[in-house]
């Protein structure tokens, strides 16, 4: 028997193998997580307000969803005007803007973070990706939005 | 090179040649666990991903072979001792056979015909030795004559193809119990009679019986890796 060809046979194998899964795994994430969803988000006074697109589907509509402190809050579409986001070049059509009424929260600061919800494996599999920056906000008693820090995101259409 | 370097020198040939063996099957052990735990989960399934595989792992056992000088007889791909081989399995096929009857008969779950409904009960069979033959020759034929390699015949090898073929089928509790029981018995026949088609046929018979008696909730669908979950 011919060892040092046994033991190149097992290194080739598992080389062969390292790839394969490697493969598989970048396949996976780019079809799960694809790089292809852009926008931006604002605390209003009355709104978690922003806009969504998907760059792979620049006429299409993204379907968001809006989580408060790491709770599920609401769903909605990004089908809103925003004429200021085709000017800055980031869309194709004005239709991708945002707005969430303003959920019933405790007075005090929360944080919120808009998902575009992407599907893929054939429908089977849902995955969430995160638009733009999470958005830091306090929450007045009179029922008004304030944000506490001004995002600083070259996607703001709004400081282009 | 006097008497004694001549013995140190194979002493250090067959630990080295034992140590191949058990990478070997390592190696082989790991192909199958990507294919059930990464192609079904982050692959989803993928026929291509999954036909790589194979091929990578299949290539890799033909090679082993060629290497080891190990030719078809050797690996059981034979008639001469086919009825040799079936005298070792008929009774505790039998023996394991009323007991899954039984068990089927008093929890009403015996059903001869329900195997994938629709599906021709002559195709049953077939699909099931063809099956039964892969998985016997990736068990038998590698893992049991590495194990042998390095354990030699007898309890420890048989055991360590049982665990083996066990794992193969985790999570699924009710298949990993199973094969557990088959794979002790298979080992140990292969062991005194290395026979590959005898083998394959108990393995398809033994799968009709094990799916035509027990509750198919116990079975997890024959499911196995990342798959069970569903």
């Amino acid at each position: 028997m011919n060892q040092t060809r046994l033991f190149r046979l097992l290194i080739a194998k598992s080389i062969i193998e390292t790839f394969f899964v490697g493969t598989l795994a970048v396949v996976f994430f780019y079809t799960a997580f694809p790089p292809q969803f852009h926008g931006w988000g604002e605390a209003t006074p009355d709104s978690i307000a922003g806009w969504a697109v998907n760059h792979s589907a620049p006429w299409d509509r993204v379907e968001l969803q809006l989580f408060v402190d790491g709770k599920f809050v609401a769903s909605g579409t990004a089908n809103l005007s925003r004429p200021d986001v085709v000017a800055a070049g980031w869309s194709k059509d004005e239709w991708h803007g945002y707005a969430f009424s303003a959920p019933p929260l405790s007075v005090g600061d929360h944080e919120a973070r808009v998902y575009a919800i992407h599907e893929s494996g054939g429908g089977i599999r849902q995955t969430l990706q995160l638009v733009g920056n999470p958005i830091r906000f306090s929450f007045h008693a009179n029922g008004k939005l304030s944000e506490l820090t001004s995002a600083n995101d070259s996607s703001n259409p709004k400081s282009n | 090179m006097t008497s004694q370097e001549r013995n140190a020198e194979k002493s250090e040939g067959g630990a080295i040649d034992k140590s191949l063996a058990f990478w070997e099957i390592i190696s082989v052990i790991t192909s199958c666990l990507i294919g059930e735990w990464v192609v079904f989960s982050v692959g989803r399934g993928s026929s291509v991903a999954f036909g790589v595989l194979v091929f990578i792992v299949f290539a890799f056992m033909f090679t082993s072979h060629r290497l080891r000088g190990e030719s078809a007889r050797d690996l059981g791909l034979r008639l001469d001792n086919f009825v040799a081989a079936a005298r070792l399995l008929i009774l505790p096929m039998l023996l394991a056979s009323a007991v899954l009857i039984l068990i089927g008969y008093s929890k009403g779950s015996l059903g001869f015909f329900r195997w994938r409904g629709g599906q021709s009960i002559l195709g049953i069979p077939a699909l099931g030795i063809f099956w039964g033959l892969l998985q016997q020759y990736a068990l038998q034929a590698f893992i049991n004559r590495r194990a042998q390699l390095i354990w030699g015949r007898g309890a420890l090898s048989i055991l360590f193809v049982a665990v083996m073929f066990a794992v193969l089928h985790l999570p699924n509790p009710g298949l990993t119990l199973a094969t557990f029981g088959g794979g002790l018995l298979w080992a140990a026949v292969y062991q005194r009679a290395p026979n590959l088609l005898a083998l394959a046929l108990s393995h398809g018979i033994m799968t009709w019986i094990l799916v035509s008696t027990i509750p198919a909730p116990l079975l997890g669908g024959l499911r196995v890796g990342f798959k069970y979950f569903g």
